[in-house]
C-alpha cells in the first residue's frame, strides 16, 4: 500500500497524469467523481437554457450555428461522463444522484434566458468563464479528464466567439437590441463571475484539490483573469459593466471590482435560484417520459443476441 | 412582401425546401429531450443537415428568382398559406415514436426524390442531391433502426409506433398526387411512389407494424398552400423576432 501511494504522490510531483489503472487514493477518486459529474451534469443543464430560444432564432444562420453549439454540450457531456467511468461509477448511477439532487450543477444555469441577447451574453460570458477554468483544467492530475478537456476547450472557444458575435450584433443594432444586449450583461456579468466558486478562503474542496493538482488555480485567481480579459471586451461594445466599482489599478494592472451578493450565490446553490426546479424537471421529463425507448432497445438486444447465440 | 414565384422550378424546389425547414424545426424541438444523450446527438445532426438543406434550396430559389428576396426572408417573412411543405413534417412531436416513424416515411420520400434530382438539368440541384443522398443515408438508416427496435421490442414500444402511424398515415396520400410541376421535375413519380410503398410495406411487415387502410380523406392539397392546425404555432414561435423587430438585423 505504501508502495502505491507512494508511486500515486511521485506521479503528482513529477507533474505527470494519473491514468485509470493507477492506483489512486479514495478521496482522490471520489473528489474527481464529484467535479467531473458535475461539469457532466452543467454541459447537459446548461443545454437547456440555450434550447429556450433555439426554436426563435432569427436567421437560418443564427439557428444553425445555436444548434451545433448545444449539441457541442451534449457531447462534452458524453466525453465528461465516460470520464467519470473510467472512476468507477455507471452514468446511470450518475443521473439518479443528479436527479435526488446529491450531485450539483453548475449554478449560472439556474438563470432564465429572456431575450435573443442573452443568447450572446451566455456564450460571451458564461463560455468565456468555463474557458478560463477549463484551460487551466487541461493541467489535471487525472489523465482522461485533462484530454477531454483539450477538446473541449477547442469547441468552447468557438461557443465564445458565437456568443460574443451576438452581442456585436445586438450592441451596434438597433436602439431596442443594443438595450437587450445591457440587459444582458446586467443579469449574467455577477453569474457569470460566481460560476468561479466562493473566494478561496471559503471554498471547501479548494486545498486538497490543488494539492493533488485537480485543481490548478484557486478560484479567485480564475475570476481576476476573466474580469480583465473581459472588460475590454465590454468597452469595446459601448456596454457598460453593471459593478460601478470596477476600475483598472494601474499599480496591479488588473482590474478592482466590487463585492458581489454572495448571499443570491448560496441561495442559487441551495436549490432556490429562479429555475433550479425546472431544469431539474425538464431533465427527469425527458429521462422518464423516455424510459420505454430505453426497455424497447434493450429488450430487442436482448432478444437479437439469443437468437444469434 | 411580395411572394409571386415566377419560374415552375423555385415553385418546385420550394415544396421541398419548405418541408426540410418544417421536419428541422419539429426535430428542433426534442434537443434535450431524447431518451438518452447519444440519441439527443443525433436527432440534433438529422436537424442540422435538414436545416442545411432547406437553406441551400432557398439560395438556388432565390437565384431563380433573380434574388428578389432572401432565404431568411423565405423562413420569416411568410405566412402559413404561403408555405408548401408536406403536412407529414408539421405533425408533433407526440413521443419519441412519432418522431421516428414521422422522420422514416419522410426520408424513404426523400430518398427517392433526391435520386431523381441527380438528373437535374440545374447543376446546382445535382450537386446539392449528391450532399443530400449521403445525409439521407444516414437519417433514414437511424430511423429505419428504430422502427425495427421499437416494432420488435416490447408490447409497450409495439403499441405506441403502431399508434403513430395510424395518426399520421393519413399524410401520406397527398404526397403522391403529383402535379404538372411536379412531373416536370420529377420524370418517374410513379416510380418514386411503388418503391416508397414496397419499402414501407416491406419493413412494417418485418417488424411487426400494420399499415392501415387509409380511406379516401377530403384534405386539400400541401401544393396549394393547405396544412394541418400545427403549422401555425410552428411558425409563431419560428418567426417571432423578425416579425416583432423589423428593422433589426440579426
Amino acid at each position: 500500500m505504501e508502495k502505491f501511494e507512494a508511486a500515486f504522490n511521485a506521479i503528482i510531483e513529477q507533474d505527470l497524469k494519473v491514468e485509470p489503472r493507477d492506483w489512486m487514493p479514495e478521496k482522490y477518486r471520489k473528489q474527481l467523481i464529484r467535479q467531473v459529474s458535475q461539469h457532466a451534469h452543467s454541459e447537459i443543464i446548461g443545454m437547456q437554457p440555450e434550447g429556450n430560444w433555439l426554436l426563435r432564432a432569427p436567421s437560418l444562420r443564427a439557428k444553425q450555428v445555436l444548434l451545433a453549439k448545444i449539441q457541442d454540450e451534449a457531447g462534452h457531456g458524453l466525453y465528461l461522463y465516460s470520464v467519470a467511468e473510467t472512476l468507477g461509477i455507471t452514468r446511470a448511477e450518475m443521473i439518479e444522484q443528479l436527479h435526488k439532487q446529491e450531485a450539483k450543477y453548475s449554478s449560472i444555469f439556474n438563470y432564465p434566458t429572456l431575450t435573443w441577447a442573452d443568447m450572446g451574453a451566455v456564450g460571451w460570458l458564461v463560455d468565456g468563464a468555463a474557458i478560463v477554468n477549463q484551460v487551466s483544467l487541461q493541467r489535471t492530475s487525472y489523465g482522461p479528464y485533462a484530454r477531454s478537456m483539450v477538446r473541449i476547450c477547442m469547441e468552447e472557444s468557438f461557443h465564445q466567439r458565437q456568443g460574443y458575435e451576438i452581442m456585436v450584433q445586438m450592441s451596434f443594432g438597433t436602439p431596442e437590441q443594443k438595450e437587450m444586449a445591457q440587459d444582458a450583461l446586467n443579469r449574467f456579468w455577477e453569474p457569470a463571475l460566481m460560476m468561479f466558486g466562493p473566494h478561496d478562503a471559503e471554498s471547501a474542496h479548494s486545498s486538497q484539490s490543488m494539492e493533488w493538482k485537480i485543481k490548478r488555480e484557486s478560484n479567485d485567481h480564475l475570476r481576476q483573469r476573466f474580469i480583465d480579459r473581459t472588460v475590454p471586451q465590454a468597452e469595446y461594445l459601448g456596454l457598460t459593466i453593471p459593478d460601478t466599482k470596477i476600475k483598472l489599478n494601474k499599480e496591479t494592472g488588473h482590474y478592482d471590482h466590487g463585492e458581489f451578493n454572495w448571499d443570491e450565490f448560496w441561495n442559487v446553490i441551495n436549490g432556490n435560484g429562479p429555475c433550479n426546479q425546472e431544469r431539474l424537471d425538464h431533465h427527469k421529463k425527458a429521462h422518464y417520459d423516455n424510459e420505454w425507448v430505453r426497455e424497447a432497445a434493450s429488450a430487442y438486444a436482448a432478444k437479437t443476441e439469443s437468437s444469434v447465440a | 412582401m411580395n411572394f409571386t414565384f415566377e419560374s415552375n422550378e423555385s415553385k418546385f424546389l420550394l415544396r421541398i425546401a419548405d418541408t426540410s425547414l418544417i421536419l428541422a424545426q419539429r426535430l428542433a424541438e426534442m434537443c434535450s429531450k431524447g431518451p438518452f444523450l447519444e440519441e439527443d446527438i443525433a436527432l440534433s445532426n438529422t436537424s442540422l443537415d435538414l436545416f442545411g438543406r432547406a437553406e441551400e434550396l432557398y439560395k438556388i430559389i432565390c437565384r431563380i428568382e433573380n434574388d428578389k428576396f432572401e432565404p431568411d426572408e423565405l423562413v420569416y417573412k411568410r405566412n402559413e398559406r404561403q408555405f408548401y411543405n408536406l403536412k407529414l413534417v408539421e405533425q408533433p412531436n407526440e413521443d419519441f415514436a412519432w418522431v421516428i416513424v414521422r422522420q422514416f416515411l419522410h426520408d424513404v420520400y426523400a430518398k427517392e426524390v433526391f435520386t431523381e434530382l441527380l438528373k437535374s438539368e440545374n447543376s446546382e440541384v445535382v450537386g446539392l442531391s449528391q450532399k443530400v443522398l449521403k445525409e439521407i443515408k444516414y437519417s433514414h438508416l437511424h430511423a429505419k433502426d428504430w422502427i425495427e427496435r421499437l416494432g420488435l421490442g416490447t408490447e409497450e414500444s409495439n403499441s405506441r409506433t403502431q399508434s403513430a402511424v395510424n395518426h399520421i398515415l393519413k399524410y401520406i396520400e397527398e404526397i403522391f398526387n403529383f402535379d404538372d410541376i411536379d412531373k416536370t421535375y420529377l420524370s418517374n413519380t410513379a416510380e418514386i411512389e411503388s418503391k416508397w410503398n414496397a419499402e414501407i410495406n416491406a419493413v412494417f411487415a418485418a417488424y411487426n407494424i400494420t399499415r392501415i387502410e387509409v380511406p379516401p380523406l377530403s384534405m386539400r392539397d400541401y401544393r396549394d398552400g393547405f396544412h394541418s392546425e400545427y403549422m401555425g404555432p410552428l411558425l409563431s414561435v419560428m418567426q417571432y423576432l423578425p416579425r416583432a423587430y423589423p428593422d433589426a438585423k440579426w
